[in-house]
């Protein structure tokens, strides 16, 4: 008979409650209540001790184990997203490549807009740096007067250091070879001032910029570890530069840089004696950094600087109206050139990892859409949303972080190219390296990527699941919804692409009408290279006779056309510039409204080796080329123009610096055609040229025409000069064209990144457009047939087809030209010859663009023309 | 396969299934266990450590269907796997490797 009698209610509740219902559920029920039966004694106790045990330990275990549930499901997900991508190679492979370019360049230029613009200069508190220049009247940027430094230092109250400076290449002797080391003269302040000291020996004191102190010098580690091996006992040793000698008194630190690299410092004590030190109206290169003291704000100091710079004013009209201070963040200064460049870069590689991960989102849309029936399949089946949107975003995360590896790869590749390719005196750009922090950007980059793009198709795909697609026996063509959202991130991939390519576009023009500048001069089959002539040895005699001599013997070489000697190459700047003052030119009212010209001395075949027409009466002469022979000039066409407009200056007088300076007047004897002077771009200043003889500067470059071998040839020529004299140190050794091209080095880089963006964007749209349309035609087999059955031509088909695609592309390129129209302002400043809203560029890349649209859609649409109909009529289910 | 090392409850309970041979349903089991320990078995460690066993291989069960005693809720009996039974045989075989040339040593002093 069965036993009457039931267990507690409540613990049995508990059983029946918190255990999954099922046999398992039951069969514990049953051992409980059959024992429960059995018992004779305590059976209600032994009910609920029992009952409550199984509850807590079998909801323990299931909770732990359901853990690792999750850890195995994620487990099973990589590997079937292994599986799965290894079995479309082709897929994978695209989608790699194009996050791969996308992180890749992304983090390369990352790294270059960090290295220079973002990374604080390695010195404390950097941002409290100030480098303060000269300015004139007319704003013009002008480095800093000797005396006008002292009085500021003696003056000024806001300031823990106040340090001048100036760059001072030397010419270091009595080793093997004469040697050219890169150098700066530094006041005693100027460690202070940038926060850094020596490693070993002492740093300046103020008795080493004194008159009359002993030269000293502070040597670079690299230096000391080249020349002197690391040795401790360098300190003390003398070193001999410019035909002096120095004693090296300290050896900065490995991770020292100022800048740029730099193998010596050396105190100012040992060039008080030089004249432009004296004059107040000499700005001959120094340049102040100032720390203001703690606590005092960097406006105040500078504030008081001025006030400073306006009392010199008042007591040295002379040589003081109209000059101010310009101070600005160190920082600020040193990038202020390649900011625009680099703002530009960021924002195309901005707009590529855009492409790249549209592209991306897109692929995977497409896949999703295809594995639409599985998918299906699989949530039939008990698949939950969240379990498939999990494994979607798991395949996508996989991709991006493959891409995100891959990129970093490119990236370094990527990072060394464009290293090398900028332009030589960029500042810090030795300073650029993949670091962690641009790995970290190209994580980031990666999730991004992964994450918000890959979670459109796992949000998308789930929703599938939750629809109630019919199983068919084929599979069915993508949802509409599917579709929609791939034709619009089509658009926005082809918006995206107009916008580079129109940048891109601006960029090949400015290039191409930089190349064809009139630079005024015939550049090719030129070589240059720099001497320098310093130390107490080279008094004028013994320099013109050495410049002299060395040009008869370079002009007799075999293939050489001509040679001659210059203070300043064109394109590449000028090293001397000065006010003058001029016969029939009336004195202005205010000093700084005197006209200023770049004053160029120049041997005689100068004009004839560089092939500069003359104008105008005559070149010089070698009778002109001595130091006693009467002053003579030769202006260019923008100063007679300027000056004598309508009139024959040949004959006229010039005058060089103010009308106190003790410079003789120099007799106007020809008029030269105009060159470039300030790069390819800048209009030509007055330029006025003096023969090299009566006013021979101690570094100055050679330019040799030549025929044939040219690189031959420039060994030859240094073989020759070191003939004359071996310990002349001979430097920067290069064909006329890379000045040219240097000049142009940031325009390049610009436009060969916007450039090739541009192709990759356009390859991208173009493959995603190509893709969709493809597959559009597939999924429309049974339409096209049908209208191939009632005679619809192969034109006709083509255009259907066609014209699909067209209009998305012609979507997106009205879009782009907007975003163009917007986004190519940020160019501004780099073109050259052409606008940046150019209506004929903007018309050419949409032509080019719907052009490559056009191929991309015809492809899919020429197959579309080979269905046959009775097989596509067929196909239907 | 590895063959893992037997925890002793696991041990007790794979050779009392073995033991209670076609009887080793759910809650014979338990009893037999308390038996022969002369301790009291919790009912939550005895199914959780079945199915503990279970999920390693060493023992699997067929349903059976319910006695009025239980009113009719179906019933489980366990068999020890194949695998089971070479596991305690390589359990025991440690225990002898163990116990041996300690009989001395551990001879009940009474």
């Amino acid at each position: 008979m069965t036993d009457p009698r039931t267990p507690p209610r409540l613990p049995r509740w508990l059983l029946r409650t918190l255990l999954p219902a099922g046999d398992r559920r039951d069969t514990i029920e049953g051992d409980l209540l059959e024992e429960f039966r059995s018992r004779e004694h305590a059976a209600a106790w032994w009910y609920w001790r029992e009952a409550l045990s199984i509850v807590i330990r079998m909801r323990w275990r299931r909770r732990t184990k359901g853990r690792s549930m999750y850890l195995d499901n994620l487990q099973q997900d990589v590997r079937y997203a292994i599986r799965s991508y290894a079995k479309a190679p082709s897929f994978t492979a695209i989608v790699l490549a194009t996050l791969a370019i996308g992180i890749g360049a992304s983090t390369a230029i990352f790294s270059i807009v960090n290295g220079l613009l973002l990374r604080p200069l390695p010195f404390p508190e950097p941002e409290r740096l100030l480098w303060i220049n000269e300015a004139n009247a007319k704003g013009g940027l002008m480095s800093v007067s000797w005396p006008n430094y002292r009085d500021w230092e003696a003056r000024a109250h806001s300031f823990e250091a106040l340090a001048a400076t100036r760059n001072n290449s030397f010419t270091m002797t009595g080793g093997e070879h004469a040697e050219r080391l890169i150098g700066r003269r530094v006041t005693w302040g100027f460690f202070k001032a940038i926060g850094a000291s020596p490693a070993l020996g002492r740093a300046f004191v103020a008795a080493d910029d004194a008159a009359g102190a002993e030269p000293v010098v502070i040597v670079s580690h690299g230096f000391w570890a080249n020349r002197f091996q690391s040795d401790p006992a360098a300190i003390g040793r003398r070193i001999v530069l410019d035909g002096r000698g120095f004693t090296i008194v300290g050896v900065m630190p490995a991770a020292f840089r100022f800048l740029r690299d730099c193998d010596l410092f050396v105190a100012m004590g040992a060039f008080m004696d030089e004249r432009p030190l004296k004059q107040r109206g000499d700005h001959s290169g120094y340049y102040v950094l100032a720390r203001p003291k703690p606590g005092i704000p960097i406006e105040a100091a500078t504030s008081e600087l001025q006030q400073i710079a306006a009392a010199l004013e008042r007591e040295h009209p002379d040589t003081n109206s109209g000059v101010h201070i310009v101070a600005e963040r160190l920082g600020d200064r040193i990038v202020s050139d390649l900011r625009q460049t680099l703002l530009v870069l960021s924002g195309a590689v901005g707009l590529l990892l855009l492409i790249a991960c549209v592209n991306v989102a897109n692929l995977l849309v497409a896949r999703g859409a295809a594995r639409e029936h599985e998918l299906a399949i699989r949530a039939a089946l008990g698949g939950g949303r969240l379990r498939l949107a999990t494994q979607m975003l798991v395949e996508s995360t996989l991709l991006s972080a493959a891409g995100g590896a891959l990129g970093v790869l490119l990236a370094f590749w990527l990072l060394r190219a464009l290293v090398a390719a900028a332009p030589e005196d960029t500042p810090r750009i030795d300073e650029v390296t993949l670091d962690t922090i641009a790995l970290l950007f190209a994580a980031g980059a990666a999730m991004l990527a992964g994450i918000v793009f890959g979670s459109l198709p796992a949000l998308h795909a789930s929703s599938v699941a939750g629809q109630h697609v019919v199983v068919r026996g084929r599979p069915a063509g993508a949802s509409a919804q599917s579709h929609r959202l791939r034709r619009g991130l089509i658009v926005v991939e082809v918006a995206l692409a107009l916008i580079l390519l129109t940048g891109a576009t601006l960029m090949l023009r400015t290039l191409q009408r930089m190349t064809a500048v009139d630079t005024g001069f015939t550049p090719e089959r030129l070589v240059t290279m720099e001497l320098s002539l310093r130390g107490d040895r080279w008094d004028d005699e013994r320099r013109d006779a050495f410049v002299n001599d060395v040009l008869t013997r370079v002009r007799a070489l075999p293939g050489v056309d001509g040679a001659a000697a210059v203070l300043s190459l064109p394109v590449d700047g000028s090293n001397w510039n000065s006010v003058f003052i001029a016969d029939g030119v009336p004195l202005p009212a205010r000093r700084e409204d005197l006209p200023s010209a770049a004053i160029t001395p120049a041997s005689p075949d100068y004009f004839r080796t560089m092939g500069i027409a003359i104008v105008r009466g005559r070149t010089f002469s070698e009778a002109d080329n001595t130091a006693k022979a009467a002053p003579v000039v030769v202006i260019n066409e923008t100063m007679a123009r300027r000056l004598w407009p309508g009139q024959n200056p040949v004959g006229k007088r010039f005058k060089q610096g103010w009308p106190e300076t003790p410079s003789p007047w120099r007799e106007i004897v020809g008029i030269v055609r105009d060159i470039k002077v300030f790069g390819l771009t800048e209009p030509t200043p007055m330029q006025v040229y003096m023969p090299f003889g009566q006013d021979a500067p101690r570094d100055f470059p050679i330019v040799v025409r030549g025929s044939g071998d040219m690189a031959g040839l420039a060994t030859s020529v240094q073989k020759t000069i070191h003939a004359v004299d071996a310990d002349v140190p001979i430097y920067a050794v290069r064909p006329m064209s890379d000045i040219i091209g240097s000049s142009m080095a940031r325009e390049r880089i610009a436009g060969l990144v916007l450039t090739v963006f541009a192709i990759v964007a356009l390859t991208l749209a173009a493959v995603g457009l190509y893709g969709l349309v493809a597959q559009g035609v597939i999924e429309r087999r049974h339409e096209i047939g049908v209208r191939i059955a009632l005679g619809a031509t192969a034109r006709q088909v083509v255009r259907l087809v066609v014209a699909g695609g067209l209009s998305m592309a012609a979507v997106g390129a009205a879009i782009g030209i907007g975003g163009a129209l917007v986004m190519t302002r940020s160019l501004e400043g780099l073109l050259f010859g052409v606008a940046p809203r150019d209506p004929s560029t903007l018309a050419l890349v949409v032509i080019a663009l719907l052009v490559v649209a056009a191929a991309a859609c015809g492809i899919p649409a020429l197959r579309a023309t080979r269905v046959a109909p009775s097989e596509a009529l067929r196909g239907l289910n | 396969m590895a063959q893992g090392i037997l925890g002793g409850f696991e041990q007790h309970l794979l050779l009392v299934i073995v033991r209670l041979g076609r009887d080793a349903y759910g809650g014979d089991i338990g009893r037999e266990l308390e038996e022969h320990t002369g301790r009291r078995v919790s009912r939550g460690a005895l199914y959780t450590t079945l199915d503990r066993l279970e999920d390693k291989g060493l023992v699997r069960w067929t349903t059976v269907q319910g006695t009025a005693a239980r009113d009719g809720l179906a019933r489980r009996r366990y068999i020890v796997t194949a695998s089971g039974l070479s596991t305690l045989r390589t359990s025991r075989q440690v225990l002898q490797r163990l116990w041996s040339g300690l009989e001395d040593r551990l001879k009940d002093p009474s």
